[in-house]
């Protein structure tokens, strides 16, 4: 019957279209939630605002109030607490073009891991748009991040429409509880230097130590050759974004970060003695610090981040000396990379 | 009249109405194949309604057999190699929309973030660590004073907060042979350190150092 088979085509046609064009649609939004949040990087970094935000986590909740101006190809930032005693934080960076590890990242262009592997954002991350909403009398773009895997966290982000500035980010445990949120409650974008009051801050500026170095382009990394300490287990898609080596404390730190996550690890031997292995928590952020005894001598190695609990106790344990200690220190030098003894509070 | 034949008859109401399950149309179809009693009543009930309707042409020829032979003679056409790779290429057609459907289900379930918890859960969250059940022992009075401070420089409003937790809570497995002074010095540390390498290196500027309490932003002083 030719009605029949006329119907059955139409059918087919029907279904082979909503298959073609259901791909590019999904796949439009899934950039566009992605351009979303490099749009976000940059704002944040290019764009005069001040504005009052929130930040809580388990019942507790502080509001600060926050200034961030561009004058000159420098950054000028200041951070006043709203509540308890009083506290500011000024900071001044000096080139707007200065990109950092998590900036690369989050701007979405590959980061180069070694010659052959990059590490993207969206390798270990969804994106997805989930509607509008409005927060601090403005339109915004409601984006929940998705983690990939267990080591890391996910998040509800609002952006600005308008701007493209992060007006709220809700840090998302797996089982979908918030640990932590930043929400503004009020900003006003644009204004001079003057009007938002960083003339009369002028000398308190000089004060403030340039923050600088750790730039990157987008071929080079941070180098890791200087440091005595290899991480043996990093979660996939976190790299070094910046590290310091011995300071008069004893303490020697590394930071990574996967462009949204971020943690430190502390290396210190002088506090090896006095503490005990053990993992504490703060809001989101957990701390795990365990101890290693490599060539007789004590280290206390802790890992700082907001990130899970397993996944910081896992690279506490990974981490071991890649070369033998300077000859100053009391171990004895064994030129192989030393197993390490690690004693970890997890049963 | 039977009960099955009864629910039949009300099975085949809730057809006409444009009302039955998919289990009835089901039951349905199956009856009506099996025996013609079933299908004159749904012809009656046509001829009725259309009565009813005042539509001209009542013509009582049942055109099914007719229709049903034609098909049957017709299918011996279908077996064309194109019309059999439109047939499968729809039936592959369906599946792949189903799969895909099927992804995105599970995807929208999977999404832990779609529950997202109202605000109010915030006082009461209890960070529980799935893969982590060790014995969990909250610090008794170490880290207790930064909330004291808090609570002390906030003027006492905070006190009347039903919901202050301690600030830092601690697992511990080795023996108490520290101070805690020592233990809450170098976690402050820490974190101070910490919040300010966040805030350098990450792109989330200055919000990570609004994490830092009052002893952790003097320990950074420090």
């Amino acid at each position: 019957m030719v009605f029949l088979s006329f119907v059955k085509k139409i059918k087919v046609a029907a279904l082979v279209a909503a298959v073609l064009l259901h791909g590019p649609l999904f796949a439009a939004q899934m950039e566009s939630a992605h351009d979303l949040i490099s749009k976000m990087a940059k704002a944040s970094r290019e764009l005069n605002y001040q504005g009052l935000f929130t930040y809580e986590y388990r019942g507790n909740l502080t509001s600060v109030k926050l200034t961030h101006a561009v004058q000159d190809g420098q950054i000028y930032e200041r951070m006043q607490h709203m509540d308890g005693v009083q506290r500011n934080a000024l900071r001044r960076t000096d080139n707007v073009d200065c990109l950092r590890t998590g900036d690369m990242l989050l701007r979405g262009s590959a980061y180069r891991l070694n010659d052959q592997s990059y590490a993207r954002l969206e390798d270990f991350y969804e994106f997805h748009i989930k509607g509008q909403g409005r927060i601090a009398n403005r339109q915004v773009v409601m984006i929940h991040v998705l983690p990939k895997d267990k080591h890391r966290y996910g998040y509800v982000v609002a952006i600005d429409k308008e701007s493209g500035l992060l007006l709220q980010s809700v840090l998302m445990s797996h089982t979908g509880k918030p640990l932590e949120r930043f929400q503004f409650v009020d900003i006003q974008i644009g204004g001079s230097m003057a009007e938002l009051g960083f003339d009369s801050e002028a000398s308190d500026f000089s004060d403030v130590a340039l923050d600088q170095g750790n730039c990157i382009d987008s071929n080079s990394q941070i180098t890791t050759s200087a440091s005595r300490w290899s991480t043996q287990w990093m979660p996939p898609g976190f790299v070094m974004a910046s590290h310091k080596l011995v300071d008069n404390q004893g303490q020697e730190s590394m930071m990574f970060t996967d462009g949204l996550a971020v943690f430190s690890v502390f290396i210190d031997i002088d506090k090896a003695r006095s503490l005990p292995a053990i993992e504490a928590n703060l809001g989101a952020t957990v701390a795990v610090l365990t101890k290693a005894e490599i060539n007789n001598q004590e280290y206390a190695i802790c890992v700082v981040g907001e990130i899970p609990r397993a996944t910081a106790s896992q690279i506490a344990s990974a981490i071991s000396m890649s070369s033998p200690p300077p000859p100053s220190s009391p171990a004895s030098s064994s030129p192989s990379p030393s197993p390490l003894t690690s004693k970890s509070p997890l049963p | 009249m039977s009960d099955h034949k009864e629910r039949l008859d009300q099975s085949l109401s809730a057809l006409m109405d444009g009302e039955a399950t998919d289990m009835e149309l089901h039951r349905l179809l199956k009856e009506v194949s099996e025996g013609s009693e079933l299908r004159d009543k749904w012809k009656r009930y046509h001829m009725v309604s259309s009565a009813l309707k005042g539509d001209a042409a009542i013509t009582p020829i049942d055109y099914s057999a007719a229709i049903s032979a034609a098909i049957d003679e017709e299918s011996s056409h279908r077996q064309s190699v194109l019309a059999g790779f439109v047939g499968s290429a729809g039936r592959f057609a369906i599946a792949a929309s189903v799969a895909l459907v099927a992804v995105l289900g599970v995807q929208q379930l999977n999404s832990p973030l779609d529950s997202v918890a109202p605000v109010s859960e915030f006082a009461g969250i209890e960070q529980v660590d799935e893969e982590n059940v060790g014995p969990a022992i909250q610090f008794p009075s170490g880290f207790q004073p930064i909330i004291n401070a808090r609570t002390v420089s906030a003027g006492g409003n905070n006190k009347s907060s039903q919901f202050v937790t301690p600030v830092i809570e601690v697992r511990q497995q080795a023996e108490r042979n520290y101070s805690e002074a020592q233990l809450r010095a170098y976690m402050n540390d820490v974190m101070a350190r910490h919040s300010n390498h966040a805030a350098l290196n990450s792109n989330q500027g200055m919000l990570p150092f609004a994490r830092l309490n009052e002893a952790e932003a003097a320990a950074e002083k420090e």
